[in-house]
């Protein structure tokens, strides 16, 4: 066999094993959400350290989203002298795409990468083997709770990510082109129920909202956790794993928010 | 073995070291209980055997023989003589590191001691590889209460021996036995049950870092023992106290705030804070100075005498191996070159052993 040809054929055993090892942790990782022993002290520190304290961040980029977003559509409709449609595009914006993704993508900068960074230290300095040797599966102790974590906490994040990015719309719409508050937030609510409702009361567009932030939590800590716990060579290693998380994090969140997208759209329509 | 020669900690002189060995509390008075040689005995056996080997005309080697041993220019003078004097002295000084271990242990006898008890752990014909081959034919016995010493050039697999052991890798072929039972094939939960019992000490200590050296020890008293709260802080003081630690001191503090030494003593104290009946050391005194040294080689050996552990230490430090050791196992291109006594291992002519003494 041509050298090229067995050094193609490692690489691709290498990332059919991966992506197997990817999917096995996910397993496991969910499976002992329902498993005893339940690390609820580690599932609230890991609330704290993903969802609270991620709030700084993402209440600033959601509002600077919310007033930008209004800001430019605003110079767009004001062409038209359309600028009362101010609030039904920010909403729809912010609801059905920018709060999840930007949400999930300030989230994977952040936590993404402290998830990995931690985790690979503790591989490299024995730590994570220790706890196998004192007879405690890492999956269990580390993995779960940092997952369960992010899927609560993540949806959170994005609807306070929503909400002030459409406060930020609602400044620049009052302030800089004179539509009146309840006016504006009138038009948010329009463009919600537009879309129709599921199960009669939740409209279609936060159904759309609040799957991504969960699914997106998945692939941020699943991701991290893995990357985390397979680091090898020291502290140099550490840092491939955060640099990968955050890559690897970033572009799954892009491309399966195409995806679920055309999902959602093809099951709940409009 | 140069480095261990002329230039070398042995610099801190021959007075110095035996007065540390009656400083650390955990040797003389326990002995002198059961009626083994106090640490008064100890030196001056010591003492004997270093003006024993001054009579022979040979100057120490291995790290204590301070700074008036410049070996390396005997040699060059009369290379072959030399070389054999060099041999001699090693293997003199070896067995009286032996000799002490012995005495500290409170063992007699010597040469023929027969190991005792029933067989706690045996790897039979282990094969395992990843990459490359890392372990072919492993054969290894460890019998109650001994403790067996791995030694060998670095990375040669012995911390993955451990790793064996613990069952937190699984060989290709060959069997693993704990108490006669094959671990190989022991499903997750049950492997979980014989790690219980055991104890691993890692080269780092591998405290977590998120936790107080109290949530550290009483780490694996939560995880696997009914006690309540206060039991379990009386049993992490007792296990500081063992380790020579003071419980007061330290059990609010955080890995990071300790030195290398203390990390080492804390790992001891978690690795047997559920009463272990086996503990692995993966290279215990790695990176630390001769004296701390000193002070965790004799905690492995209080270990051992005093709760009968059953023990398997990883080590590059040939002197502490020789003082601690029931057994020596040399583990050399994937195999077990060596099985046996210290004593038989220093008074051994095979040219690689001899080499790994540091007497070529």
């Amino acid at each position: 066999m041509p050298a090229f040809v067995s050094r193609l054929n490692a690489v691709a055993k290498d990332w059919v094993l991966g992506i197997q090892e990817y999917f096995t942790l996910a397993y496991k990782a969910l499976r002992f959400i329902f498993a005893r022993p339940f690390y609820g002290q580690d599932l609230v520190q890991q609330m704290d350290a993903i969802g609270v304290q991620s709030l700084g961040i993402v209440l600033l980029t959601g509002f600077f989203t919310g007033m930008v977003l209004a800001l430019q559509s605003a110079v767009q409709l004001q062409t038209f002298g359309a600028t009362m449609y101010i609030g039904r595009l920010v909403s729809a914006s912010m609801i059905r795409e920018l709060g999840p993704v930007l949400a999930g993508l300030m989230v994977a900068g952040r936590v993404g990468s402290g998830i990995a960074a931690q985790l690979g230290s503790m591989k490299v300095t024995e730590q994570i083997d220790a706890l196998n040797t004192l007879g405690t599966d890492p999956i269990k102790k580390l993995v779960t709770p940092r997952v369960l974590a992010s899927l609560i906490m993540l949806p959170v994040l994005t609807v306070i990510n929503d909400l002030v990015g459409i406060l930020g719309g609602n400044i620049i719409a009052n302030r800089m082109f004179g539509l009146p508050t309840s006016f504006y937030w009138r038009t948010v609510w329009e463009q919600m129920a537009a879309d129709g409702f599921t199960l009669r009361y939740i409209p279609n567009d936060f159904l759309q909202g609040l799957t991504k932030p969960f699914v997106f939590g998945g692939i941020i800590s699943i991701t991290a956790c893995y990357y985390g716990l397979n680091t090898t060579g020291g502290t140099e290693g550490v840092g491939q794993s955060t640099t990968r998380t955050v890559v690897a994090a970033s572009i799954a969140i892009l491309i399966v928010d195409y995806f679920l997208t055309q999902l959602l759209l093809s099951v709940v329509g409009t | 073995m140069s480095e261990n020669g002329g230039d070398d900690p042995g610099k801190t002189g021959k007075t110095e070291a035996p007065k540390d060995e009656d400083s650390v509390p955990a040797g003389g008075g326990t002995e002198s209980a059961k009626g083994a040689p106090s640490a008064e005995e100890l030196r001056r056996r010591k003492d004997d055997e270093k003006r024993r080997l001054a009579d022979k005309g040979v100057k120490p080697v291995l790290g204590r023989g301070g700074p008036q041993a410049p070996f390396r220019r005997q040699v060059d003078q009369e290379p072959k003589q030399r070389s054999l004097e060099v041999r001699e002295a090693i293997r003199d000084e070896l067995e009286a590191e032996r000799k002490e271990g012995e005495a500290e242990r409170g063992e007699k006898g010597g040469k023929g001691k027969k190991p005792r008890g029933r067989d706690i752990i045996r790897l039979e014909n282990v094969f395992l590889k990843f990459d490359e081959p890392i372990l072919e034919d492993i054969s290894l016995v460890a019998r109650d209460g001994e403790t067996i010493v791995i030694v060998g050039e670095s990375g040669t697999g012995k911390s993955t021996m451990l790793r064996l052991i613990l069952r937190l890798l699984i060989p290709d072929s060959g069997k693993v036995l704990i108490d006669d039972r094959d671990i190989s094939h022991l499903s997750f939960d049950e492997a979980l049950e014989v790690r219980e019992r055991m104890g691993m000490v890692f080269q780092g200590a591998a405290l977590f870092d998120s936790m107080t050296v109290f949530e550290n020890v009483a780490y694996p008293l939560r995880e696997h023992t009914e006690l309540t709260e206060d039991e379990i802080e009386a049993r992490v003081k007792e296990k500081l106290e063992f380790v020579d630690l003071e419980p007061d001191r330290v059990m609010e503090q955080l890995p990071a705030e300790l030195s290398g030494g203390m990390k080492k003593r804390v790992g001891i104290a978690r690795g047997m804070a559920n009463n272990a009946e086996i503990m692995l050391y993966d290279e215990p005194t790695s990176g630390l100075d001769p004296l701390t040294t000193g002070t965790i080689t004799r905690l492995i050996m209080k270990l051992q005498r005093e709760l009968n552990v059953t023990s398997i230490v990883v080590s590059h430090d040939i002197r502490s191996a020789f003082r601690m050791a029931t057994r020596i196992a040399l583990l050399a291109e994937r195999h077990i070159k060596f099985f046996g006594t210290p004593e038989d291992m220093a008074a051994s002519e095979d040219k690689y052993i001899r080499d790994f003494l540091g007497g070529s």
